[in-house]
């Protein structure tokens, strides 16, 4: 067991611009690790489960700070804390859902300092994964949480392939409720990148929560104004409501018009490798009006196709409730 | 350079995680110079008169031995595609085509043992103490399969043994339509079977590029439009072949 009493080596570069830390994550590559406000990283580096070279520190570019309009939307800086976020005027009065998630993640201390960029691309939370053990997801070839004594009440009911770890960020399902779209830069040029397709699940890249590659550096996220105003709804239901992950949560962007629901993004946290969407629920939904009755319809829809894990069925019924509450009157 | 990568267990004790996936550029370099050498090597030598595919023919493979033969490559290269390239730093989602592939090849694999059990001249692939002599006697034709030929495909065939027998072990860790993953492998088993699937292809993409070189080289060429159209010419057969040892009676 390594050594807990000194910080590990690790070299600090705080870029001022954005070109010179594109140039550090490329020269780093696998061996650089982009710091954002910190709140995922130092639990890794504290738990000496990860090793990189070098630590590339963004909070020093102003370029990635804020909330600026843009001709279709908002565009937010990947540093931006989440403090920023949920205080923001226009995120308030147009993307409500943003402002809901951002302000249920963690606690008002790690709001503080914690980025919306390290939100989204945070690892995973199975704790045989943090514990540093050789799981699949870190490159091993066995999950230890779905094992017959594995500890699964956390983890997926949906997508699991091999590794069953959830995606554990708040504001991701908000992010693909609103059809976010990711700025992603290298030294190559800027990779734009929707929401939905940049989480991954374990089938695709067993290792890795996001489409990032080495090198890569989120820069900035697009909301459009597709959804502005739209009726939203959030709710996470954790084991502590001052400071835990969810266990399931839903977000909910729905165009209502005179109580009938148009077009609607409905999107589940805590239950799936990456933000679920639940299309069947958003087919269904189509036409129908915000009702008790339409609610009663549509929540079994929400459990379809899952398949629970040892200790967490639990998990079906509290998803079918939130989407009651997401579509009722 | 490792050829195996070790992890530690829940209890904290070393176990084999798998092979070294920095061999693959090992198992690809040396086939290649191997290949290089051989061409240089051929393109020195005074040709010999190649023999007319006009004429007469003689059937070398029925249909469903081409076929057999096709759906194994296809399935062969779907797997190493699936199998490799994620590990190279392509990202897909290949698993459940991994597996569907991986059937394919094992039940081509079952059709072809129990056809040349029961229906195909076992003999005929088998290498025999014979045989050997073609090492040293060069001017000593083969039968229906060269030495070389018979040592590739029983060479072939124990690492396609091996890597299925190895997958098959795999698939019961994975959930499939048909059953919910299983962890009833111990880690250290576990690892043996990642190890032996890992040799097993490794090995096999050496002898893939060998293969496909010697079925490109311009006097091996027959051979391999035999495997896709059945026949080779009389002239071919008398030129490559000893018609004591290898007498083909169907004419196409």
């Amino acid at each position: 067991m390594a050594s807990y009493d000194v910080m590990p080596d690790v070299q600090l570069y705080q870029p001022a611009e954005m070109d010179d830390a594109l140039e550090l994550a490329d020269r780093f590559g696998r061996d650089g690790w982009i710091l954002g406000g910190g709140q995922d990283t130092y639990g890794w580096l504290k738990d000496r489960a990860k090793h990189p070279k070098a630590m590339i520190d963004l909070n020093g570019i102003e370029a990635l700070r804020g909330v600026r309009k843009s001709d279709d939307g908002i565009e937010i800086g990947a540093v931006t804390t989440l403090r920023e976020i949920i205080r923001n005027e226009t995120v308030n009065a147009e993307y409500e859902l943003l402002a809901l998630a951002a302000g249920r993640v963690a606690s008002p201390q790690i709001r503080n300092v914690g980025t919306l960029g390290g939100n989204l691309s945070q690892d995973a939370r199975c704790w045989y994964y943090r514990r540093g053990l050789a799981c699949y997801r870190a490159g091993g070839n066995i999950c230890y949480a779905d094992s017959p004594q594995g500890m699964n009440r956390e983890h997926a009911v949906f997508g699991a392939s091999r590794c069953v770890a959830v995606s554990p960020s708040d504001t991701a399902i908000a992010m693909v409720a609103l059809d976010a779209t990711m700025v992603v830069q290298s030294v190559d040029g800027e990779r734009l990148v929707p929401a939905e397709r940049f989480f991954v699940g374990p089938a695709t890249h067993i290792t890795k929560m996001t489409s990032m590659r080495p090198g890569e550096i989120l820069t900035a996220v697009r909301i459009p104004s597709t959804w502005a105003g739209a009726r939203f709804y959030f709710e996470k239901v954790a084991d502590r409501d001052v400071w835990d992950f969810a266990l399931v949560s839903i977000a909910a962007a729905m165009q209502v018009d005179n109580g009938t629901i148009g077009d609607s993004r409905i999107v589940c946290g805590g239950v799936a490798c990456t933000p679920h969407r639940l299309r069947d629920a958003e087919k269904a939904l189509a036409g129908k009006s915000l009702s008790d009755e339409t609610a009663e319809f549509v929540a079994p829809l929400a459990s379809r196709g899952a398949k629970p894990l040892n200790y967490n069925h639990f998990k079906l019924p509290l998803l079918e409730n939130l989407l009651r509450r997401a579509v009722r009157g | 350079m490792e050829i195996a990568t070790y992890k530690n267990d829940v209890w904290g004790r070393e176990v084999l995680l798998g092979v070294s996936w920095e061999l693959l550029w090992l198992v690809i370099v040396v086939p290649f110079v191997f290949i290089a050498l051989h061409a240089i090597f051929q393109a020195s030598r005074r040709k010999k008169e190649k023999p007319s595919s006009g004429g007469e023919r003689v059937r070398r493979h029925d249909g469903v031995d081409r076929l057999f033969h096709w759906v194994m490559a296809a399935s062969v290269f779907v797997l190493l595609i699936t199998g490799v390239f994620p590990i190279i730093g392509i990202n897909f989602s290949w698993l459940t085509i991994h597996w569907v592939a991986g059937i394919v090849l094992t039940l081509a694999v079952v059709f072809h043992i129990v056809r040349s059990l029961f229906w195909q001249d076992l003999k005929s692939m088998w290498i025999a103490p014979s045989d050997l002599r073609e090492l040293s006697d060069t001017t000593r034709k083969p039968g229906k399969y060269s030495l070389a030929q018979k040592g590739m495909h029983a060479t072939v065939a124990i690492l396609t043994l091996m890597v299925i027998i190895s997958g098959l072990i795999l698939f019961a860790m994975i959930d499939t339509p048909w059953w919910d993953r299983s962890n009833a492998l111990t880690e250290a088993t576990l690892g043996m079977m990642f190890f032996l699937h890992g040799v097993a292809t490794l090995a096999l993409i050496a002898l893939i590029c060998l293969h496909i070189y010697f079925g490109l080289r311009p006097e091996k060429l027959f051979y391999t439009r035999s495997m896709i159209s059945g026949w080779i010419s009389r002239d071919e057969l008398a030129a490559n072949h000893d018609p004591k040892r290898w007498a083909p009676d169907k004419s196409v």
